[in-house]
């Protein structure tokens, strides 16, 4: 108990939820005062789970990871239950909507778009660094938000899974690629060491 | 003073706004047939890209902010006399300055792309310019003042997303496009047509709110107390009373500039005329104009002038019919910005005789006008490129090519006499919108 307590302090779990309740609920207050319709458009939903990744992001390293990575702990079963952990707590913020009057669904959209990317912050924080975790994610995603693609292309699918209709088996496994793909390289690497100042 | 301010923009503002400059120009490449038209297209492309340019803004300005927080320098900076106001100016100097430059830059980058084909430029366009500088500017220093008030790793990713959501959502939340307008920088942007412009009270209301936000950002950053930083809410509010003043509440998203639209000729006969935003085709469209020209000359009572539709029909009220003697054509101007589809303007001239379906929408017979056209030309009628992916209610593709070829065949089998006094009903029907249908058959 007492090593989970440092753990999530640590890696500033407390501030990392207040953060998410807190984008969830805004961005539900809107649709619930603005939007004639109860469920909300799919471009929300994407930027809901997004935001969410993005507040996940910080609490990939801690304040030394180099420090970290000196003591003798196991750290694939930590980062990958850290990782997992963050998906359980994203899809209950999102899917706890389905019970109110502005819903942010479906599901299998948002355990999709929410497993591609915390998958994508992932590899950006083994790539980047975990204060630039976020990048990958964002630059994909808005660009795609903006300019949705509703044609038959399989590669122009693939390039913008994120707004794809929840059934499309395109997106689907691009998702999960992404998703297994960053819990692999997280798992195994942690976050880059590079610029330990700005990290965090 | 000179010399931080020089490391300030090296390391704080230039790579951001290079950022901006790589955004902006590879959203405009990747749109370019959305503007190709001219320069207030362009201008207002740029405008809309402002969807992903303002997030942007917001989130280097986070993140720049969060930069200065982890050098913990903040107490050293304090205890020297420069007063904290000198020293917020240069930091938003070296953020905001680049990246203003940044925008007018991405111009610079495209403007190339049309150079050689665009001429019309209306002093409108300068507003619109101004306005996404404005908005970027506002963006940035937003971004600072937030990422100073709340130095957390998730402000600069969270404020890109919030940003988004705003410039997204926040216009959906009025009824009146005037509201909507103000509300984001980058609503009603996308261009309908190379006549539209954006009235310069509404470029200088929505300048008025992006002003008041810059103020209101350099008072948050420039406050050190919590009561001097809420000072900041009076140039919101004198801004938002200001700018709803100033705004055209009859403001609708297609407004035609009446200039765009006067017709430019040319000097010598046949005259050929085209829409003034359009005047950079011109040396173009004369010699396909004249070929059709020449070719509906063996008609009775042929036209022996041709321009430009420039009527906008989102506006019944602006639809006008040609005067006499003059043959209409509508043209559309190709990710290249010279003239699409350039084989089919002399066909599309030719239908009906040199009328036009937008004259006549009640009777007119397309397969029929066609037929005619493509008799004159003495070429097999073919599809135009324009109706390529409209389709029929079922879902097939739109095409009038086999009932307009089996007319045409048979007007060939014609001998050339009695096949041309048909043609020249079709036109007469055209001209005077009446019944077309079997008049070939």
């Amino acid at each position: 108990m007492r090593y989970l307590g440092l753990h999530l302090r640590a890696r500033r779990i407390p501030a990392a939820l207040a953060a998410a309740a807190s984008g969830t609920l805004v961005l539900w207050t809107v649709v619930a005062v603005f939007s004639e319709v109860p469920d909300a458009d799919i471009s929300l939903v994407t930027l809901l789970v997004l935001l969410l990744a993005a507040v996940v992001a910080p609490t990939l390293g801690g304040h030394d990871d180099a420090l970290d990575r000196t003591s003798a702990l196991r750290w694939l079963p930590r980062r990958a239950a850290h990782l997992l952990v963050a998906l359980v707590i994203i899809l209950a913020l999102v899917l706890v909507t389905l019970l109110t009057g502005a819903r942010f669904g479906p599901a299998a959209l948002v355990l999709r778009d929410a497993a591609g990317l915390l998958g994508l912050t992932a590899l950006g924080a083994v790539a980047l660094g975990t204060a630039r975790s976020w990048f990958l994610p964002l630059a994909w995603t808005l660009p795609v938000v903006m300019t949705p693609f509703a044609g038959a292309s399989v590669p122009l699918q693939a390039l913008t899974w994120q707004t794809q209709p929840h059934d499309n088996r395109t997106a689907a496994v691009v998702a999960t690629v992404i998703a297994v793909a960053g819990l692999v390289a997280y798992g195994v690497r942690g976050s880059a060491l590079r610029d330990i100042r700005s990290a965090a | 003073m000179t010399r931080v301010l020089r490391v300030q923009l090296l390391r704080f503002g230039l790579p951001g706004a290079l950022l901006i400059l790589l955004v902006g120009t590879v959203a405009l490449f990747l749109d370019r047939g959305l503007w190709s038209g001219g320069w207030m297209e362009l201008a207002m492309e740029q405008r809309d890209h402002l969807m992903l340019l303002c997030p942007l803004a917001l989130a280097i300005g986070g993140w720049l902010a969060r930069r200065e927080h982890r050098a913990t320098v903040t107490e050293l900076f304090a205890g020297t006399p420069r007063p904290q106001h000198q020293r917020v100016l240069l930091t938003l100097t070296a953020v905001g300055l680049p990246i203003a430059l940044a925008y007018p830059a991405i111009l610079a980058v495209s403007a190339p792309w049309i150079m050689a084909t665009a001429e019309y430029l209306p002093s409108a366009a300068y507003g619109v310019v101004a306005v996404g500088v404005l908005a970027v500017i506002a963006s940035a220093w937003t971004g600072l003042a937030v990422g100073r008030l709340v130095p957390s790793p998730a402000t600069a990713p969270g404020l890109a997303v919030a940003g988004f959501v705003a410039v997204l959502a926040g216009p959906m939340a009025f009824r009146e496009e005037w509201q909507s307008v103000l509300a984001s920088p980058a609503w009603a942007m996308s261009p309908w047509n190379e006549f539209q412009t954006v009235p310069a009270a509404v470029s200088a209301a929505q300048a008025i709110l992006a002003l008041t936000v810059i103020v209101a950002a350099a008072v948050v950053l420039s406050a050190r107390r919590w009561q001097t930083r809420s000072v900041a809410a009076a140039p919101i509010a004198l801004g938002l009373v200001a700018a709803i003043a100033v705004m055209p509440h009859d403001y609708d998203r297609v407004t035609i500039d009446p200039v765009a639209q006067e017709l430019v000729c040319t000097d010598d006969a046949p005259r050929v005329c085209v829409g003034r935003a359009h005047s950079g085709l011109l040396t173009e469209i004369t010699p396909k104009a004249r070929e059709a020209l020449a070719l509906l000359a063996k008609l009775p009572g042929a036209p022996t002038s041709a321009q430009e539709d420039t009527d906008n029909y989102l506006d019944e009220s602006d639809i006008k019919p040609p005067p006499d003697g003059v043959v209409e054509f509508r043209m559309e101007v190709g990710p290249d910005g010279r003239l699409a589809d350039a084989g089919h303007l002399v066909t599309r001239m030719l239908e009906g005789g040199g009328t036009s379906f937008a004259n006549c929408t009640e009777f007119y017979e397309i397969p029929v006008a066609r037929a005619a056209g493509s008799w004159l030309s003495g070429r097999a009628p073919v599809n135009d490129p324009e109706e390529a992916g409209v389709t029929f209610d079922d879902g097939t593709p739109y095409t009038v090519l086999p009932e307009t070829t089996a007319l045409w065949e048979k007007l060939r089998a014609l001998p050339e006499a009695e096949a041309l006094a048909k043609v020249a009903a079709v036109r007469k029907a055209g001209l005077e919108c009446t019944d077309m249908t079997g008049l070939l058959g």
